[in-house]
């Protein structure tokens, strides 16, 4: 990859460039996150629509329990931002992925994903949810070596994204458990007496 | 310890002082010796030769750096693209290849479009590298180990290449001052490929390493050790040990790992005898052809791009191995036309950085730990010791030379886990016990793996580029196999459960080890430099980082590279005592 890369970076550099220095926004302090939680905020890469399947779809995966859901932490607001500076391609996988589970949502049940009742919504998504194994009733060999289901990918793809998404919130962090603190140490390690084999 | 949610408002007011780029008399003052680089080698230059009492300027190409910029402890959510911003994706698109490359950190970096090189098409070379006070060691690895003389005498068991002119015993003492001046924390193992230093106590083992290293030890009888790495765990040299906080490459508030801008370059200034000027980009060593001696150095001044120069009666170059040898090379003369120092034809050439790919992952499923979202982060993980190719195990029939592994075992957060809703959320708190190695091996020392100015690319200051041409060989190719292998016989010994091994080699520059292109050597023919780094060509020229390596090692480089500055500049005192310069 850097072969082409490198000779491609020749051509494209001007001794005009400006000379980089100085600091990053995070070294500078700024806070990064506001553009997030800006009251006026608005999509900029998805549409009003894909937006509201992109929350409800989030929701299900990662759903407000006795702690906040995927909702509540912006979920769909990071990934719309993310999304805004990926290469095309990527672009066009999610957004590929997005219109998968509507057309599903569609075929099922004659209405878009964002729509659905929340039972409906887990029964179209749980099978995609799961790792596939051979029939337990014949253990054919050719139900082993089934295609990939394009349903899995596409639910794959965004669920990552979305979990991406959310434990990367402060939300998702004090889901884990992060109490606001940046040093617990020092490490004990290992505390048992015995060996461990 | 408490600290506010970014932890600045603790950063204790330690900045450096540096000489504010620059008063006329800076430039017109007569130094004894100009040292070219602030990181970690030449951070010790400037330190031992201006606590012997000489006059130093020491040039740093960045600008300097402050511990108010530091962002270990700034939440990725307060990061705009939480580390996938489109700015590093456009300025860095080599430099984000290094892990350590971030969208928290990314100006410490070189800007790629500023600073081009050049590949074959089929030789891709990823070139890491930062331009600030301190360089890499900002960001470094921080694992440090001593070579032994199974690497310094390789040649002589096996026949391939050349030994090194300088033996353990001679390098040992200058591993023992760097050692107990940095803190290095580790543990004595009493193996011949891995001498022991001097330590502070080591980082501890998780359940997961310590079952891993006693069923190493029972099955293969093979070492594994804790990272001997240059991070404090206790009070040293004035520096408060680990806090545990984790990304060390982010800065250190309590400066507990080493950088060179907090430590050697600090004690340097503090002597009255060193002036530190940055936005200094060296292009050249200017030559005194009469004499046959360097008088200085000429530098391109970073934000106003204006040409200055610097005199002084030795000039020591520790840029990094293929800067400094980019700076030879554009010091040519009608007496030195291929490059200055580089009578022998060998400056540039036996180019070499470890080789990594090799090594496996698993999973200890028995290990009912539970990942914590509060946990103390290890900064620092686990080495294990060379056991291919040593006098105790004999040849092996595949390869030469050896690896050593890197690794950890640690409950993790599985976001990997199946399903959805509320199940989900509770099988990723409770994780996997994960357990993985990966090898740094080897990489031989071959005439054909170099570098060169190319003669149609220069940087945004006008100075002429390289061209960098190195591919790992057939040997590094079968090590890293074994290293596949081997891991996963391993973690399958130990009982782990869901390997999976990679036995691939990935591109040269991955390891962000390059050594070797200014060979050390006693034959002027056959070498770039002398013993003492010295050039056989000019005698008051000196290479002191990882150019001068005859052959890798598997080793992290680093701490021999600071021991090899160090001896060297002794020397150079010593014929500055004599008044040989």
């Amino acid at each position: 990859m850097l072969a082409v890369a490198t000779p491609a970076l020749g051509p494209a550099f001007s001794l005009a460039q400006a000379i980089s220095s100085g600091l990053t926004p995070a070294a500078r302090g700024e806070d990064g996150s506001t553009v997030l939680t800006d009251p006026n905020w608005k999509p900029i890469f998805v549409d009003n629509e894909q937006n509201e399947t992109l929350i409800a779809l989030s929701e299900v995966i990662i759903p407000t329990t006795d702690t906040p859901g995927a909702k509540e932490a912006l979920v769909n607001r990071y990934l719309d931002l993310l999304l805004s500076v990926q290469p095309a391609e990527f672009q066009r996988q999610f957004l590929d992925a997005l219109a998968f589970i509507d057309s599903e949502s569609h075929k099922q049940f004659g209405d878009g994903f964002r729509k659905l009742s929340h039972d409906n919504q887990v029964w179209l998504l749980t099978p995609w949810a799961f790792a596939r194994q051979p029939s337990h009733w014949t253990a054919r060999g050719e139900t082993g070596t089934e295609p990939p289901d394009l349903g899995e990918q596409h639910f794959e793809m965004l669920k990552s994204l979305i979990a991406v998404a959310y434990y990367g919130s402060e939300i998702g962090e004090k889901e884990l458990g992060w109490d606001g603190e940046f040093t617990h140490g020092p490490y004990e390690g290992c505390q048992h007496s015995a060996t461990h084999t | 310890m408490a600290s506010s949610p970014t932890g600045r408002t603790r950063v204790a007011s330690t900045a450096l002082r540096t000489h504010k780029f620059m008063a006329q008399d800076v430039l017109q003052q007569s130094y004894d010796v100009i040292v070219v680089g602030s990181g970690a080698t030449g951070g010790w230059a400037a330190k031992r030769l201006s606590e012997a009492g000489l006059k130093v300027a020491l040039l740093e190409a960045g600008r300097a750096v402050t511990a108010r910029e530091f962002t270990e402890h700034l939440p990725s959510y307060k990061l705009k693209y939480r580390n996938h911003s489109p700015e590093v994706m456009r300025t860095r698109p080599i430099q984000r290849q290094c892990y350590a490359c971030m969208e928290y950190n990314y100006e410490w970096f070189v800007n790629d479009l500023e600073n081009p090189y050049s590949t074959p098409a089929d030789k891709p070379f990823t070139w890491q590298r930062l331009r600030v006070l301190g360089g890499r060691s900002l960001v470094w690895g921080r694992h440090s180990y001593r070579l032994s003389d199974v690497d310094f005498k390789a040649a002589s068991r096996d026949g391939y290449d050349v030994d090194w002119p300088i033996s353990y015993a001679d390098l040992a003492p200058y591993y023992d001052i760097v050692e107990r001046y940095v803190g290095i924390s580790g543990a004595a193992e009493k193996n011949e490929m891995l001498p022991d230093g001097q330590y502070l106590p080591p980082m501890k083992m998780s359940c997961g390493e310590v079952r891993l290293r006693e069923s190493m030890q029972r099955h293969f009888g093979r070492t594994l050790t804790m990272g001997r790495v240059a991070i404090l765990t206790e009070p040293h040299n004035g520096r408060a040990p680990c806090h545990y906080c984790g990304p060390c490459e982010r800065g250190c508030m309590t400066f507990s790992y080493f950088s060179s801008p907090f430590t050697t370059v600090k004690d340097a200034v503090k002597t009255g005898n060193c002036t530190l000027i940055t936005d200094a980009i060296v292009s050249h060593v200017d030559m005194d052809t009469g004499s046959n001696k360097a008088q200085g150095v000429t530098f391109v001044q970073r934000t106003t791009k204006e040409t200055k120069q610097l005199r002084a009666r030795a000039v020591v170059v520790s840029a990094q191995a293929l800067e400094s040898t980019r700076i030879l090379l554009n010091s040519a003369t009608r007496e030195y036309p291929k490059g200055l120092g580089n009578s022998s034809g060998l400056l540039g050439h036996y180019l070499m950085d470890h080789v990594v790919g090799g090594g496996a992952s698993g999973t200890f499923d028995d290990l009912k730990v539970l990942p914590s979202g509060n946990p103390p982060h290890r900064p620092t993980g686990i080495y294990v010791v060379r056991f291919r190719n040593t006098p105790a195990t004999g040849k092996h029939p595949n390869f030469i030379r050896g690896y050593g592994f890197q690794g950890d075992s640690m409950p993790v957060f599985n976001f990997n886990a199946p399903g959805i809703g509320a199940e989900y959320k509770k099988a990723v708190k409770l994780g996997t016990y994960n357990v993985s190695l990966g090898a740094f091996g080897e990489s031989l020392a071959n005439f054909d793996n170099f570098c060169e100015i190319d003669p149609n690319l220069k940087d945004a200051w006008g100075i002429p580029a390289l061209r960098i041409s190195m591919a790992h060989g057939k040997n590094e190719a079968a090590m890293m196999r074994d290293a596949g292998v081997t891991a996963a016989e391993m973690l399958e010994a130990s009982g782990a459960q869901n390997i999976r091994l990679t036995t691939g080699t990935e591109m040269p520059g991955m390891a962000i080890h390059e050594v070797g292109t200014a060979r050390m050597g006693n034959d002027p023919k056959k070498s770039v430099l002398n013993p003492f780094c010295q050039s056989h060509d000019v005698s008051n020229l000196l290479v002191t980082d990882g150019s001068c390596f005859v052959s890798s090692a598997c080793q992290n480089p680093t701490l021999t590279m600071m021991a090899i500055a160090v001896r060297a500049c002794d020397h150079l005192v010593e014929r500055f005592r004599r008044n040989e310069v």
